[in-house]
């Protein structure tokens, strides 16, 4: 596989000049504006409801505008951001320690390792404050004080409070807001909402994002929409995976299709792996659970010294065990970043020292914490995640070694997008994770909540505006030939899968996928594996298309059919994940390139070569897609070798 | 807020509340009708003189309006909720298990035990209010002899057992209903909640137990 | 040691079937085999609708996402429970352990007048929706709202409103309501909104739309039974049916119109 290198574009990410800290507010006052009367002849049409399409579907039909909103699930209130638990960073600096709107700006560019745009950071670091106030507005119950202030607590390494948190569920209760405030636009009348939808086709006319497609899951039909603007706000393709904390519902086509139509996918190969997940236990196996990282601050993550040793962990005497975080990373010891203490979880498994009936867990014991702290303080602080691990595993961790490994958590790659959240199809906006911008290669905790709702309470609602302001609208119907073409592309798509009627169920194919992305595009990567991953995507997608068994019929209700149509693009995301993986031959945050790395078995940046983004333009199933760049500088944060030590 | 949906005060929430009031109300009645009757182990001529204080007071057909007016709405707005909640489930379950903490043996009755009272209702005024006519002369005064004929009324021994499954009845009625109409006015506390409801199945034993009591005096007062 | 059992369970199974809403519907008898104690009600349902692939017949169609127990998809009427035998469970949550090799399950979908079912055991919820759209939220637009800690809330009212909130709108209140009343899903977001300040100040009007809408959607009353909060996978109370109820009064009498 050769990468064609004629056709390179340099993108342009529309990022304005003068200093960082000023950006955002010069070019809100340089973006055209809608006049409040006309606002009500733009439609936008907004496919996924969780933080970031509620929060924008909201926010743009307060102002004015005509907004359709779209999700897979029975109630836009189920999106995925529910299940986020632990928190909401934002500069408030309400403990006094030190943070501020450029601290948390830098700490977010250096946690990304340095492949993030500054100025969007920057961005996202001033709205964050407004982010709580709008919220708290909204009745969303924060933890407080018995003064009644807002509580904080450290997150995920970060040295200062900044994060704002509702019990283990500050997911639920921000989704539930952004939820509430479009209601109160659908009882308005300035949101239509479609539930159980799936979006199966974008729609361009004259080159501008102008519709979808969508399936209904409940009838099995097919429907189009058209507006004036679409966005995208259809969160990360964790999936590929087969195995990972994402929901099942959450799938990459919508994403994946507007590629398909010309869209740019941004560095598809960084993902991130969440260390403290509950360990597979058996084929049967759906999804995979994640427990919060604060365990780890009371936890002491260990293996047996001797490989495959199946003593119960009370018959291993202290000097057989080996406290390999605390070995390794005498500094840090078990608080290392969640890329660390992933790879080396995944390092001791595979050379034989995992623990369980699968050897694919490590222990997290809190036996030294109980006996320091105190059953009872330990109660306090993780109770409802030991009753949750409980309820899974059906073992007591107060008496037992808690077991975790590592599993796919978000992905921080996706659809390009420049400085407006606009992608390279005019019209066509992609917000939350869908799109690649703000995290880099690797995410802090606590900055997906803050980026989804930033993009779509606090961005969409000015960039869009210009984008209407700046461009001329034909009306367009949905009986014109575009739609027309679109829909019997997708009706084929589906007929086509369930004419196959091979052997092997859909979700054979997912595992198999799952299995070569995680052995081999998963946390360590390397050149021989990554091209074996992508022959072997190849040809796994090639049986799909012949053997597939797709049961049922088309109209109504058909999940088998529903999976088939997301694993399809699975197979093919997959192999473009390798390809970005393989193309970038270094080490970056989430991405680990064997090849580059420190003496220390540390991530090792290229900036020489790789301080760009790499935006995959389609160029056809099997055919390879056109890597763009888009060059990253470096103004205000220094490029600094990343060292935990 | 745009409220343009019709309100009445006949939504879910205000039947439960008229149901809770004139529920609490009736509540009052049995009360003092039973502390009235307790008249009855004085002996004949303090129940017959309580007797006809209450009756020849012109207040009295206020009164019996008003009371019959608690019992109609009463009635009525359980004859509404029963059967929208019968319309709220078109198809039952296969399989159904109660857990509920409030569920017992008297919530799951209300509508019977309801029904068992009103016929007992009927039949009580029929029996005595409008029972046998008798005459006595108390302090001078010629006046209603109610004493005896309630105590005629309940040597048929079928009158005793019958009054008493009424009565139990409705103790069993008000033991679910005394601490539901708290509730239903919007009167929860964790602190109170678990007296509430305990007083509530006391009242209950309190009514069936001390109603009881007159049919039994009664019957033995007739010479069994 | 580890958490898996090697023995395997076997079932029989006694699921809803029908086709679509306008079907009769029937349970119909599944015999499943090769049950792992470490399998989830949903894994356990996706073993046998994988079973039911290979044999050229159509799945069973139900209702599930996230599969943590927050995203209140999942359904079902087990054994005639809500979510299942285990208290404060959904049934992603559940797990097969809780149950014998050679026991019966009986599985339902949500029935209620006002949740149709569409499939085998997926219901229509959006009544949830369109009660939350008739006053569910604090009417507040996206904008320049004072400084967050300008709004002093007490920390006790503070985890009240939070213990409301936890609701996951997944519908086991009105499923196992021998009523099918709604009352505890709508209550749960009123005494939220009521016990915070942002909320308090539309309170009862809040409260008249939402008892409003969710009467002519068709739910039952309350009987005070409190099967809604035994069967809540989320532990709400119903003392928040109490508050709804006092806010309620307090609407009624303060009304203007």
């Amino acid at each position: 596989m050769t990468q064609e290198n004629t056709m390179i574009k340099k993108l342009d990410g529309k990022v304005p000049t003068g200093p960082v800290q000023d950006r955002w507010k010069t070019h809100k006052f340089n973006m055209k504006l809608v006049n409040p009367a006309n606002k009500r002849k733009y439609s936008v049409l907004v496919v996924g409801t969780g933080l970031a399409g509620a929060s924008a579907a909201a926010s743009l039909a307060e102002l004015g505008y005509n907004v359709t909103t779209f999700c897979i699930q029975d109630s836009p209130r189920r999106a995925h951001s529910i299940a986020a638990q632990g928190g909401i960073n934002a500069a408030k600096n309400y403990p006094n320690d030190g943070d501020s709107v450029y601290r948390l700006f830098y700490d977010t560019v250096k946690g990304g390792d340095y492949r993030a745009r500054e100025s969007n950071v920057y961005r996202l670091a001033e709205v964050s404050s407004s982010i709580i106030d709008q919220c708290v507005a909204q009745g969303v119950p924060f933890a407080r004080e018995y003064g009644g202030t807002l509580s904080n607590r450290s997150f995920g390494g970060a040295q200062v409070s900044r994060t704002f948190y509702a019990r283990g569920q500050t997911g639920q209760q921000l989704l539930l807001g952004a939820y509430s405030a479009m209601m109160k636009e659908v009882s308005k009348g300035k949101i239509k909402s479609y539930t159980r939808r799936e979006m199966v086709e974008l729609v361009t006319v004259e080159g501008k994002a102008r519709g979808i497609v969508v399936r209904n899951i409940v009838t099995g039909e097919f429907e189009s929409y058209s507006a004036d603007a679409v966005i995208l706000a259809t969160g990360g393709y964790g999936n590929v995976y087969y195995l990972s904390t994402n929901a099942k519902a959450s799938n990459a086509s919508a994403a994946f299709r507007a590629y398909k139509k010309g869209a740019y996918f941004a560095n598809p190969c960084y993902t991130q792996i969440h260390p403290t997940c509950i360990p597979v236990s058996g084929d049967h196996q759906s999804k995979l659970t994640l427990m919060s990282e604060s365990l780890r601050n009371d936890g002491r993550v260990w293996v047996p010294k001797i490989k495959g040793d199946k003593r119960s962990p009370d018959q291993i005497p202290e000097n057989e065990r080996d406290y390999y975080l605390e070995r390794i990373y005498p500094s840090f010891g078990n608080l290392v970043p969640r890329d660390v203490a992933s790879r080396n979880a995944k390092l001791q498994c595979d050379a034989g020292f995992g623990v369980s009936a699968t050897g694919m867990a490590v222990y997290l014991d809190f036996a030294d914490a109980i006996q320091r702290k105190g059953e009872d303080k330990i109660r306090a602080e993780y109770g409802n995640l030991f009753e949750m691990y409980e309820r899974i595993t059906d073992q007591n961790p107060y008496k037992v070694p808690m077991m975790i490994y590592p599993a796919i958590h978000y992905t921080m790659g996706g659809l390009w997008v420049d400085y407006n959240l606009m992608s390279n199809v005019p019209g066509l906006f992609v917000l939350g994770e869908a799109n690649f911008s703000d995290h880099g290669a690797n995410r802090l905790g606590a900055s997906a909540l803050m980026q989804g709702l930033a993009d779509g309470y606090f961005v969409i609602p000015y960039t869009i505006g210009n984008y209407f302001a700046s461009e001329k609208f034909a009306k367009v119907e949905t009986t014109q030939t575009e739609f027309a073409t679109a829909l019997t592309t997708s009706k084929n798509k589906y007929a086509q899968l369930l004419a196959i009627n091979g052997t092997k169920t859909v979700d054979e194919y997912h595992r198999a996928l799952g299995h070569i992305m995680w052995e081999k595009v998963g946390m360590g990567r390397n050149e021989a594996g990554l091209k074996k991953a992508i022959s072997d995507i190849q040809a796994l997608r090639a049986d799909f298309w012949k053997n597939v068994k797709v049961s049922g019929l088309s109209v109504d209700v058909n999940t088998e059919l529903e999976k088939a149509g997301r694993v399809a693009d699975f197979l093919e995301l997959g192999e473009l994940m390798a390809l970005d993986a393989l193309e970038r031959k270094e080490s970056c945050g989430g991405h680990f390139r064997e090849e580059s790395q420190t003496p220390e078995n540390e991530a090792m940046r290229d900036d020489a070569n790789f301080c760009h983004v790499a935006a995959w333009e389609f160029q056809g199933v099997d055919a390879v897609p056109t890597r763009h760049i888009e060059e990253l500088t470096f103004e205000t944060v220094k490029l600094t070798q990343r060292s935990y030590k | 807020m745009s409220s343009k949906s019709k309100r009445s005060a006949l939504t879910s929430i205000g039947q439960k509340q008229v149901m809770a009031v004139t529920g609490l109300l009736l509540c009052g009645f049995l009360v003092t009708h039973m502390l009235g009757n307790f008249t009855m182990f004085i002996g004949s001529d303090s129940f017959n003189k309580y007797s006809h204080a209450l009756t020849s007071n012109p207040l009295i057909y206020l009164a019996e309006v008003g009371l019959a007016a608690l019992f109609i709405s009463h009635i009525a707005m359980a004859f509404r909720v029963v059967l929208a909640n019968k319309q709220a489930r078109p198809t039952p379950y296969h399989t159904y298990k109660k857990s509920g903490r409030g569920g017992t043996f008297a919530s799951a009755t209300m509508a019977y035990s309801g029904v068992i009272a009103l016929v007992f209702l009927v039949f009580h005024i029929l029996g005595l209010k409008f029972g046998t006519q008798y005459t006595a002369v108390v302090g001078g005064v010629e006046m209603r002899d109610i004493y005896k004929t309630t105590v005629e009324y309940f040597q048929d021994l079928t009158h005793v057992i019958g009054y008493i499954i009424a009565i139990v009845a409705l103790g069993i009625h008000t033991s679910h209903g005394f601490w539901s109409a708290f509730q239903s006015l919007g009167f929860n506390h964790p602190k109170y909640n678990p007296k509430i409801e305990f007083l509530s199945v006391i009242f209950g034993i309190f009514i069936a137990v001390g109603f009881s009591a007159f049919p039994i005096f009664c019957f033995i007062q007739g010479g069994h | 040691m580890s958490g898996s059992n090697h023995d395997t369970m076997s079932l029989n199974l006694k699921v809803w079937r029908q086709k679509n809403n306008k079907d009769k519907g029937s349970m119909v008898d599944y015999k499943l085999d090769g049950v792992s104690p470490d399998m989830s009600f949903l894994e356990m349902m996706d073993t046998l609708n994988t079973k039911l692939v290979k044999e050229q017949g159509d799945t069973i169609a139900f209702d599930h996402d996230c599969r943590e127990g927050i995203c209140g998809m999942c359904s079902m009427m087990i054994n005639g429970q809500a979510h299942g035998p285990e208290a404060e469970t959904t049934t992603c949550q559940l797990h097969m352990r809780k149950f014998k090799s050679g026991d019966t399950i009986v599985i339902e979908p949500w029935r209620a007048k006002a949740f149709p079912v569409l499939k085998d055991l997926m219901v229509d919820r959006s009544a949830f929706d369109q009660i939350i759209a008739a006053g569910g939220f604090v009417n507040v637009n996206t904008g320049n709202p004072q400084d967050a800690n300008a709004i002093l809330i007490g920390q006790e009212n503070a985890e009240l409103a939070m213990d409301a909130a936890a609701c996951i709108g997944c519908g086991a209140c009105v499923a196992s309501c021998k009523n099918a009343s709604a009352m505890l899903f709508v209550s749960a977001k009123i005494s939220q909104l009521a016990l915070l300040p942002q909320g308090e100040v539309e309170s009862e009007a809040r409260t008249r739309d939402m008892v409003a809408k969710m009467d002519e959607l068709g739910f039952g009353n309350c009987t005070n039974e409190a099967e809604c909060e035994a069967q809540c996978p989320k532990g709400i109370k119903i003392e928040n049916i109490a508050r709804m109820n006092r806010e309620w009064v307090k609407g009624a009498f303060a009304a203007r119109k």
